[in-house]
């Protein structure tokens, strides 16, 4: 009896180690007992005895003497039934590879990050959507409430986290943080307190994800993908501001109320900053592939007895206007990033205006950013299309790049 | 362009939602971004709050696959509407337990129901302000509609905030793991562990002990956390959202597309498991044109039909205190 106890105290770390490895449930109530010392063999026979097991001896342990080395697998089929549930259910293969080539991120959670956020869920555009912010409480609540939606949309990894460990791999990165605009606020006047957030931020997104694209929303818009890019160090192709995508969207949803038609058949590119000084290109503004200055030329200018300037017009003040109404803007400009989104990460090659550094290109000899059309695909920016602009266009978009440049240049970077 | 035929009043994909709130508004964006209604009317009291989220949503149409949005204070704008959805009353707060809210948004639905069937006798009514279970008996009252064309969003949240932890405990995706959560909408919702499983897999069949008292692994606690949701994400965020509107526009998709797919929603129960009550609670339903086309009837154990039976009870003790 002696005999059997001793070498029973002598099995137990072997029977422990195997039976941690495979039952970590059951390790919680075995753990406080691996330094086995002689006083709790006691309570770890008597808890192994609890296990239920139909295949084994009546207090649960095969005795001593029975047990080999090349026994012990068959061991820890003492406690089988120990076994979590996750492991009775499924045998594990190839775990999933952490570099899926659908990761994005989004840094910063107000308003316009969460409308990114369910945009891009609920149109299944990402397979893994990482959702990063200072404020631990935002956090957590946000992320809770998109994983409560997941049984509705097409699988999708959602998590979110402080550190930008978490970010690790990311096909894209898209970044909202930042001092938002507040009614009768200019974006240009943002600009120096968000590029001091930004010094936080995209120094630890590229440690993470080095060959990443990012995606600039904050505003200004056009001065911030700029300091991305310098900050980077990126090509300037994986560096892109959501720009004048928006603007576009709004321009062409402004002509299709005027037409009485869907927007899907109007068109019409708005260049330049997004803000004030964006540049509306009539000459190339249509319907169904039908240019209204073929029909009135007319058409966006002074002569223009319907005043379709005035569409402009609104497009400039849409986001203040909507601002005073409820707040803050969120659903335009989401639904705007998860179209980039969705061109990036499929390689769609589709055109959108957004934010590139355009210095050659028209004739533009600054180093800035500023939205033309451009082909998006995996590479970011791949083209930028060169539009046949007429001399007051070219001269709106020179003007622009040079303000632009002035902003710049009173910025520390 | 010249005008041939205009486009019909009446096309089968209109929807509206009522209450502009950061359900509505959750609603809306799910709705729209999945191209589920060719048609979205936004309805609210607040004119600054409606123009605003209009405008807001309507400058994401390029994105989406076309469809109109408008927004009107008045109802009439909502005629010919094929779905309605109710978001509008009084949301939990900190702290507030849904029932709480009973009095005051039967007030409000006496209100908007009479107004939404005016103009749409045919529709259905989906609704979702809290309590929910409670609110949608309220609306079949106010309506006079056929029981199956009122349904309350229900425990189809619960049931997927219920497959979420599920998938996160298995370490697998939410889309291959099932359970069905029934009966009220909060507290004494009712988790159907007999029914769990993983891939068709009976959690039961594989630990007889899953959800039970000698259950070592204590899967029951998934059920309190659900149950918990909605109160800790109003703790950390201030209210939710997201998650109810994906729900929703799943039910909306299932009403437009009549894809006679089953969620669990709140629906008259009277007749079923032997409830005697007429109440609304949740079951598993199947969802399509004409709102609820079948219940389904589950194999409860005695336990849970004596929870449903309780369930029942407590709700139309609720009703009763109520004036319609």
């Amino acid at each position: 009896m002696l005999n059997f106890r001793h070498n029973l105290i002598k099995l137990i770390p072997k029977l422990l180690k195997a039976v941690i490895a495979q039952t970590a449930p059951v390790h919680s109530a075995l753990s406080t007992c691996y330094s086995t010392s002689l006083k709790y063999s006691f309570s770890i026979s008597n808890t192994l005895q609890k296990v239920q097991n139909p295949n084994c001896s009546k207090y649960g342990i095969t005795p001593a003497h029975r047990i080999h080395q090349s026994q012990l697998r068959g061991a820890c089929s003492l406690v089988n039934s120990g076994k979590p549930l996750r492991e009775k259910l499924m045998h594990d293969f190839e775990l999933p590879s952490p570099l899926s080539g659908g990761k994005v991120t989004i840094v910063g959670l107000g308003h316009v990050g969460m409308a990114c956020a369910i945009s891009i869920l609920s149109q299944n555009i990402a397979s893994e959507l990482v959702l990063v912010d200072r404020n631990p409480d935002k956090l957590r609540g946000e992320t809770l409430d998109l994983q409560h939606g997941l049984a509705f949309v097409r699988n999708a990894q959602v998590y979110g986290d402080t550190q930008y460990s978490a970010t690790a791999g990311s096909k894209l990165c898209i970044v909202t943080a930042g001092v938002p605009q507040g009614p009768g606020d200019s974006r240009t006047s943002l600009a120096p307190k968000n590029l001091e957030i930004f010094k936080e931020i995209i120094p630890r997104l590229v440690k993470y994800s080095p060959e990443t694209i990012l995606l600039i929303v904050t505003n200004p818009v056009d001065t911030l993908a700029y300091a991305a890019w310098k900050l980077s160090g990126f090509p300037a192709n994986r560096v892109i501001g959501s720009g004048t995508n928006l603007d576009s969207s709004r321009f062409r949803f402004l002509l299709s109320q005027r037409l009485k038609v869907v927007p899907s058949i109007c068109h019409g590119w708005i260049i330049g900053e997004h803000g004030d000084s964006s540049i509306p290109i009539w000459s190339d503004a249509s319907l169904a592939g039908v240019r209204l200055r073929d029909v009135d030329s007319r058409v966006g200018t002074k002569k223009d007895v319907e005043n379709w300037s005035q569409l402009h017009q609104e497009v400039v003040g849409s986001a203040q206007e909507i601002i005073k109404l409820k707040g803050y803007t969120s659903w335009g400009i989401g639904l705007s990033v998860a179209a980039l989104t969705r061109a990036i990460l499929e390689n769609s090659q589709s055109s959108y205006a957004v934010s590139t550094l355009v210095q050659g290109i028209h004739d533009i000899s600054e180093d800035v950013f500023l939205s033309v059309p451009c082909i998006l695909g995996d590479t970011g920016v791949s083209r930028i299309i060169l539009q046949t602009l007429n001399s007051a266009e070219l001269a709106d978009l020179h003007n622009c790049a040079k303000s632009l440049y002035e902003i710049q240049k009173s910025l520390h970077f | 362009m010249h005008d041939f035929e205009l486009p019909s009043p009446l096309s089968g994909g209109k929807v509206t939602i009522v209450g502009l709130g950061h359900v509505g508004m959750a609603c809306a964006i799910s709705i729209l971004s999945q191209n589920i209604a060719s048609e979205l009317v936004l309805v609210d009291r607040n004119p600054d709050k409606l123009r605003g989220e209009t405008l807001d949503l309507q400058h994401g149409l390029a994105f989406v696959r076309n469809a109109q949005v408008y927004g009107d204070t008045q109802y009439s704008a909502t005629a010919g509407s094929k779905l309605c959805i109710v978001t509008a009353g009084v949301p939990q707060g900190p702290g507030d337990s849904r029932t709480s809210l009973a009095p005051k948004n039967l007030e409000i639905f006496k209100e908007i129901i009479p107004r939404l069937v005016k103009y749409s006798p045919e529709t259905i009514l989906l609704i979702v302000t809290n309590p929910v279970d409670t609110l949608a008996y309220a609306a079949w009252k106010l309506s006079g509609f056929p029981a199956n064309r009122v349904i309350g969003s229900g425990t189809n949240l619960d049931s997927s905030r219920f497959r979420f932890l599920l998938s996160q405990r298995l370490k697998v995706v939410p889309s291959i793991c099932h359970g069905w959560i029934i009966g009220e909408h909060g507290d004494s919702s009712i988790p159907i562990w007999s029914d769990a499983s993983l891939a068709g897999v009976r959690l039961r069949d594989v630990d007889s002990r899953v959800g039970t008292k000698k259950d070592v692994e204590n899967w029951s606690q998934l059920h309190q956390e659900v149950v918990g949701s909605a109160q800790e994400i109003i703790k950390l965020k201030g209210y939710t959202s997201w998650g109810i509107g994906l729900s929703v526009a799943a039910l909306t998709r299932a009403i437009l597309e009549n894809s006679q797919s089953s969620y669990a929603v709140s629906t008259l129960v009277q007749g079923i498991h032997d409830i005697s009550e007429d109440v609304f609670l949740s079951v598993p339903c199947i969802l399509g044109d004409t709102g609820v086309s079948r219940i389904i009837l589950q194999t409860l154990n005695s336990a849970e039909l004596a929870d449903l039976h309780n369930c029942a009870k407590s709700l139309y003790e609720i009703q009763k205190s109520l004036h319609f």
